[in-house]
């Protein structure tokens, strides 16, 4: 753990502002000279456990400058049927990652019945499909899946024209404006602002993060919709050369950030960045989830020996097998993104200039640890030499900074 | 009436695609360009998302033909799609061909109007007299 301020400052904390960030697997809190990391206890709540090991610290700060971000709560569970794959499950997905929705699953409409109906509650249901001039996007085979389907909320942001239809067969349904223009664009804001207004009430439902508003006056946002917003910022902090990708390898999930150019897309936002959310690859929580993935990629054998181990390495519980395991993430989240393994995105990888990495990983992998990885992957499954810079934010910089800049934010 | 028009695959000939755009929306249609680079799949979803009734394709690097072998196939996955006229045009074949052969070859793929080198006024008079033909205008 890292030092804290002696007593004697506190006097000057009016302004100085407490940042924590509760992942799956660590908490970590960030003042104005320090950082420290702490593993969670899983035998206590959140708010206990934050307060049995840093409370001290805690109540140096007032709560209005407390910030608090979080990738614990699991997020939401989504569904989106749309009409077609390029336009509309593409722009809903694109829209649903980019507002901190972490589980996401698609039904392209003309197959609907093809689906199996999910046995689990869907947090909400997006509807979406064709522009505003165009009607009759759905039919009865939609309200038929929706009657068998246990969900919390329903969203429609399809067709005006269907509105109406719409509105006469779904109970509740909630409609906001199309999120495909005249030209066949996106149109972000509605959604988003729907959606990361769901997480908030998400958040506040689930007791063990609620309990967190009993020490902020803030609202607590969602990690990664943090760091995406640290993105256009990064350059301040570390010479990163755009295009590049930001991997946040967790314990439970894996977030990826990239920049737009890396992506032949016809989606057109503000945003420079994309996220994207590989649930159960994680090196804690989905360890187990992780190494079956890596059994069944024909190349880790190879990594394995290119590292010098065996798979059994994977029964092991040591420092090598915990870098072994990150070693494997950092490989499979780079299959996941390249043509190898196609997983909603395909990044021109050849393009990139500097590969972040953020999260726990910089405490247990070095720089040379990960080019190593970088490096096999690019010989192996893309047959190039091409060598972009890593960059490693050992020191939480990035959280830090978009911490801030949302923290500002809600100052103004 | 909406007509969905690009140009096919790794095809960059943009100015050729801005003036089938122009001269479509001369003639009245409602155009959704989707510009160069596109793929098959984003012309058919993009007219199950406009409901278009046309769907213009043009090619000039002569790559539609490798992308024409599958329109049939891709064609067939999609439930909305029986009625629209599917009309290319541009360089339809890589070197030289006649239009004798191209014309059938690509009519097999499913294609309404085929106009392999063929002037883009002559070629859009065509799809006016289909869509006579048809009762569609």
């Amino acid at each position: 753990m890292s030092q804290i301020n002696s007593p004697d400052d506190s006097s000057n904390n009016s302004q100085e502002k407490l940042l924590i960030d509760v992942g799956s697997t660590y908490f970590k809190l960030s003042n104005k000279t320090n950082i420290e990391q702490h593993f969670r206890d899983f035998n206590k709540s959140i708010l206990d456990d934050l307060t049995h090991k840093c409370g001290q610290e805690i109540e140096r700060f007032d709560k209005k400058n407390i910030h608090i971000c979080s990738s614990a709560n699991g997020g939401l569970s989504t569904l989106i049927i749309g009409v077609t794959h390029s336009f509309s499950l593409k722009y809903a997905t694109n829209i649903a990652f980019n507002s901190g929705i972490n589980i996401i699953d698609t039904i392209l409409f003309q197959n609907i019945e093809e689906y199996s109906v999910p046995s689990d509650l869907i947090d909400v249901v997006i509807i979406v499909g064709g522009i505003n001039s165009n009607s009759d996007n759905f039919s009865e085979d939609l309200y038929r899946y929706l009657d068998n389907l246990t969900y919390s909320n329903v969203v429609f942001v399809g067709s005006e024209l269907d509105v109406p239809t719409i509105k006469e067969n779904i109970e509740n349904v909630v409609v906001l404006p199309n999120i495909i223009d005249d030209r066949l664009h996106i149109v972000e804001d509605s959604l988003k602002a729907y959606l990361t207004n769901l997480y908030q009430q998400d958040i506040e439902g689930k007791e063990d993060i609620k309990d967190l508003y009993n020490i902020t006056d803030n609202q607590i946002f969602s990690t990664p919709y943090v760091v995406n917003k640290t993105l256009p910022f990064i350059h301040t902090k570390y010479a990163v050369v755009n295009p590049f990708v930001l991997l946040d390898i967790g314990g439970a999930t894996t977030d990826i950030h990239y920049s737009k150019d890396l992506v032949d897309e016809n989606i057109v936002t503000e945003n420079e960045y994309d996220r994207l959310v590989f649930k159960k690859l994680g090196v804690y929580k989905s360890k187990q989830s992780l190494i079956f993935a890596a059994k069944n990629n024909e190349f880790v054998y190879e990594l394995l020996m290119h590292l010098k181990v065996t798979e059994n390495i994977f029964e092991e519980q040591s420092n090598k097998a915990t870098k072994v395991l990150m070693q494997l993430a950092i490989f499979l989240v780079l299959c996941k993104i390249s043509h190898y393994k196609k997983a909603y995105v395909n990044l021109k990888l050849l393009s990139v200039n500097s590969f972040v990495l953020t999260g726990g990983i910089t405490k247990v992998l070095t720089v040379e640890e990960i080019e190593n990885i970088i490096s096999f992957f690019y010989k192996k499954i893309l047959n190039s030499d091409h060598n972009p810079a890593t960059v490693l934010d050992n020191n939480y910089d990035i959280w830090t900074l978009g911490a801030e800049v949302e923290g500002k934010e809600l100052c103004q | 009436m909406k007509v969905v028009t690009g140009v096919v695959g790794n095809d960059i000939h943009v100015v050729a695609n801005r003036l089938i755009d122009l001269s479509l929306q001369a003639r009245g249609y409602e155009v959704f360009n989707l510009g160069v680079n596109t793929y098959l799949e984003e012309f058919f979803d993009a007219v199950v998302e406009t409901g278009a009734d046309i769907l213009l394709i043009s090619s000039l690097n002569g790559e539609a033909e490798g992308w024409g072998r599958e329109v049939p196939r891709l064609k067939a996955k999609y439930k909305k799609l029986d009625d629209i006229i599917m009309m290319i045009g541009g360089n339809l074949v890589v070197g030289t061909g006649n239009a004798e052969d191209i014309i059938p070859r690509y009519k097999g793929y499913g294609f309404d109007i085929v106009c392999h080198q063929v002037d883009l006024n002559t070629g859009l008079d065509s799809l006016e007299e289909m869509l006579k033909e048809r009762n569609l205008k």
